[in-house]
């Protein structure tokens, strides 16, 4: 037996709208969904999105998600939050009262965080739910037509997926090539001396970081239904990059403000044990690994300690992860978390730096480049050349690529571009091709 | 303003995601089973015996980094003394991986299992699309075997049962203590009496054995490449395993034969290779032999799975075929797989092998022949033999 009910959560909500408001916080209005672990796990598997197209992969995540809560391993996030208007959040029935309470509060946080980070500002969270409906029309249609089937739809879903982090981490819209040339043409004619000696017959003609826009528009073969499915993978990424991206800070803000107001609302004194408890949970350092809840909460506080609320609220709307951490990130605060680096040396895993003087920076650095859309290597388009062999390039910065992958991935860009697929990185500091 | 609503509906939106998921985890297996079992010995394994299935294709490839010295990661390290250059973690000792969106590391993939033989069996066999298994293929034989069925108060010395008995004086003992007939006090003797002795009661007990031999016969003649072996090898793991799933008591034979037949271990099976010629018949007369000494057909059913790569000295042909007709009476199977890989354009490949051409005037419903010319065929010749699968 849970020991509340609908009414028990609205009565509550009122207060907490009211303590919210009186702090400044603007948020899109939320549409709470209760339902059970099963629905939660299934929604999960589809980011949070009421309608999603299909794709067996969301049924791998279903599956390792489902056998991760059966063995106990992994408890279930508490929220599920999406960035649209109004927000669409989830709570799971067999949560505890004061746990909901929590998840309200922590689910404001979220919303005002989709509503005001520049970030976001690009993501139309007010039509987001439709998009995926006409996405998932489109894609069953696909499915569903005789010549078409799921077989071949996959085929290309499989390997815009692999792709679907080479998106601009800024989202700039993609410029076609055709409308890039005509201007190059253009600005070449004006005489303009920065134009002279450029070749508008050159592909790229910028190198292009927005590998499925360059790849929809100039793949010869793709049928309409394949630049389509390449779109919506890609519409798909334009909308979660901004999350990927400020992943610590969203985490951070709604857990810096969960915190405050559970404080503020006065509680029934039974609660407020199991809600710090399950508080210190969410928010306790991962040994080893960034956990980016308590990353995140940690510098809001440290934030406001420092600098003042207002100053949260600045970068609450002006920041991404890594301006955040390139920002705020001090010295004492390496020295507090007990942040240290590590890599692997042949079959041993060393730490390389401390937290100490020197280190620090170091370490910094390194941080920056695990965050957001860095993690992932940044793999650009330079040449097309006239026997349709497409030409990528790996931006190295001293991380080397995990070859077997990039095979494979290799693999599903030719299927997309059909044709012969290459690609230069350094391997060891010697440049290799694949 | 905020909403509240109930989702009491139990819908699973993403079965059929999970059901495709799942289809290709079935066809990766049944892709990778040669070299599932590469490394496999075919016998002598229980069911619980684990074994590591390598599903290809499932796992979600992106751009990622390798790990290596260049790859930095931080993490923290609450209230731990640490210190430069000291060792933290081993490879594959699974070191704590962020957990990002899917595809930003280089994640731990499952789908690496490890499965009992028991299980892979379930796997391969009983969802197995084989669309019309034929039943009469395998049969039940009735043996009669004696249980003990309870206790009586007569029966034959041999079957008394002393520790009932026992029990029933004690209980005579108590009884007449309590109703004041015996004084345990006294140094009289509680002797047995006549109907305290209990007699074991057997009886007859119909029972339905299943009992299966399964008879590998290959041709090791110098013909037979290490290669084919292996093909062949993979093939009779399979159809070993598959008759061990349907029948309660199995028992194989391997049958090596160059010109001359013996039966061998399985090492020597698939190990030693002869230098000598053909002569198929002495293999299917070895068969003949053991199934006579040891395996009625009464008592046992019979499989026999035959590899070779086709060739037969031309004088021994229709020995082959009379023997192998005998076999086909006995057994309620017969597989004749012939394993010749064709990389070669070379024309003899467009006519049948001597052994396919005299087999083939073998038109019984327990005898089919298959092919195999690569790994990708091993799954497809075993459905040519159990699917109901023509061409």
């Amino acid at each position: 037996m849970s020991d509340w009910n609908i009414k028990d959560l609205e009565e509550w909500d009122e207060k907490i709208i009211e303590l919210a408001k009186s702090k400044n916080l603007d948020w899109f209005p939320i549409s709470y969904e209760i339902c059970d672990y099963y629905a939660m796990i299934g929604n999960m598997a589809y980011h949070g999105m009421p309608l999603h197209y299909r794709h067996w992969s969301y049924g791998k995540s279903f599956e390792r998600t489902h056998q991760m809560y059966n063995i106990g391993a992994e408890g279930l996030p508490y929220e599920l939050i999406i960035n649209s208007d109004p927000s669409i959040a989830y709570l799971m029935r067999e949560n505890p009262f004061y746990l909901q309470l929590l998840i309200m509060c922590h689910c404001i946080g979220h919303s005002d965080f989709f509503k005001n980070n520049l970030t976001f500002s690009d993501t139309s969270p007010e039509n987001i739910i439709q998009r995926f409906k006409n996405a998932k029309k489109r894609i069953d249609g696909y499915i569903e037509d005789p010549s078409i089937g799921v077989e071949k739809v996959e085929r290309i879903l499989d390997a815009a997926h692999a792709l679907s982090m080479h998106i601009p981490p800024n989202c700039k819209p993609y410029i076609p090539h055709k409308k890039r040339r005509k201007d190059l043409i253009s600005k070449i004619k004006s005489g303009h001396e920065d134009y002279i000696g450029r070749d508008p017959d050159s592909y790229p003609i910028e190198p292009e970081i927005d590998l499925l826009a360059f790849i929809g528009e100039m793949a010869l073969n793709l049928e309409d239904w394949e630049r389509d499915l390449i779109e919506i993978v890609r519409q798909e990424s334009f909308y979660f990059m901004p999350q990927i991206r400020t992943k610590i800070m969203n985490e951070g803000w709604a857990c810096f403000w969960h915190y405050r107001l559970m404080h503020e609302l006065e509680l029934p004194q039974k609660y407020h044990i199991p809600f710090i408890k399950s508080h210190n949970q969410v928010v306790r350092p991962h040994l080893g690994r960034i956990n980016p809840y308590h990353l995140g909460f940690y510098l809001f506080r440290k934030i406001e300690e420092r600098h003042g609320l207002e100053e949260c609220f600045i970068a609450r709307e002006v920041c991404h992860d890594e301006s955040f951490i390139r920002q705020y990130l001090t010295a004492e605060d390496c020295y507090d978390l007990n942040l240290f680096s590590y890599s692997l040396y042949k079959k041993d895993y060393i730490i390389n730096e401390i937290s100490d003087s020197e280190g620090w920076k170091e370490i910094k650095n390194s941080l920056i480049k695990q965050v957001g859309s860095n993690s992932s290597p940044k793999i650009i388009v330079s040449k097309l050349k006239s026997n349709n062999v497409l030409r990528i390039h790996h931006e190295h910065d001293g991380r080397d690529l995990e070859l077997s992958y990039a095979e494979k991935v290799i693999d599903y860009i030719s299927t997309l571009w059909g044709g012969v697929v290459r690609l230069d990185t350094i391997i060891e500091d010697e440049p290799f091709e694949i | 303003m905020t909403t509240f609503k109930e989702n009491k509906g139990i819908s699973d939106r993403s079965g059929s995601d999970r059901q495709r998921h799942r289809d290709k985890i079935d066809k990766a297996i049944r892709e990778g089973i040669h070299d599932i079992v590469a490394d496999e010995s075919i016998i002598g394994q229980d069911g619980k015996k684990k074994i590591k299935i390598p599903v290809k294709g499932i796992k979600e490839y992106r751009f990622v980094y390798g790990e290596n010295e260049n790859k930095k990661t931080v993490g923290s390290a609450p209230g731990k003394n640490i210190a430069k250059g000291q060792k933290i973690g081993q490879k594959d000792r699974k070191m704590p991986e962020a957990p990002g969106k899917a595809g930003d590391q280089k994640g731990e993939e499952h789908y690496e299992v490890e499965i009992t033989l028991d299980e892979l069996a379930a796997y391969l066999f009983d969802e197995l699309k084989l669309p019309n298994m034929e039943k009469k293929k395998f049969k039940n034989i009735s043996s009669k075997s004696f249980k003990r069925h309870g206790y009586r108060n007569h029966g034959i010395r041999p079957r008394l049962d002393k520790k009932e008995t026992i029990k029933k004086k004690i209980k005579r003992r108590k009884k007449a203590i309590k109703n004041e007939t015996h004084d345990p006090e006294s140094d009289e003797r509680f002797g047995f009496h006549h109907d305290d002795l209990k007699y074991r009661h057997i009886k007859e007990k119909k029972k339905l054995t299943s009992n299966a031999a399964i008879f590998f016969i290959m041709d090791v003649s110098g013909s037979m490449t290490k290669e084919k072996k292996f093909l062949a090898r993979s093939f009779f793991f399979l159809l070993y395993h598959f008759i061990r799933s349907k029948y309660e008591n199995v028992e194989h034979a391997f049958i090596a034969h160059d010109t001359v037949a013996k039966e061998v271990s399985e090492d020597d099976f698939f190990g030693k290779t002869s230098t000598g010629g053909t002569l198929v018949s002495s293999g299917l007369g070895k068969c003949l032999d053991i199934i006579d000494s040891r395996y009625h057909p009464e008592a046992w059913n019979v499989y026999v799975f035959q590899c070779s790569d086709g060739d037969n000295w031309p004088e021994d042909n229709d020995f082959a075929l009379k023997y192998a007709n005998r076999l086909i009476n006995l057994s309620q199977f017969f597989g004749y797989c012939e394993i010749e890989p064709r990389n070669s354009r070379d024309k003899r490949w467009l006519q049948l092998s001597v052994l396919s051409e005299i087999f083939s005037s073998l038109t019984r419903d327990n005898f089919k022949i298959a092919e195999i010319r690569n790994k990708d065929d091993i799954w497809l010749a075993f459905q040519r033999f159990f699917g109901g699968f023509h061409e």
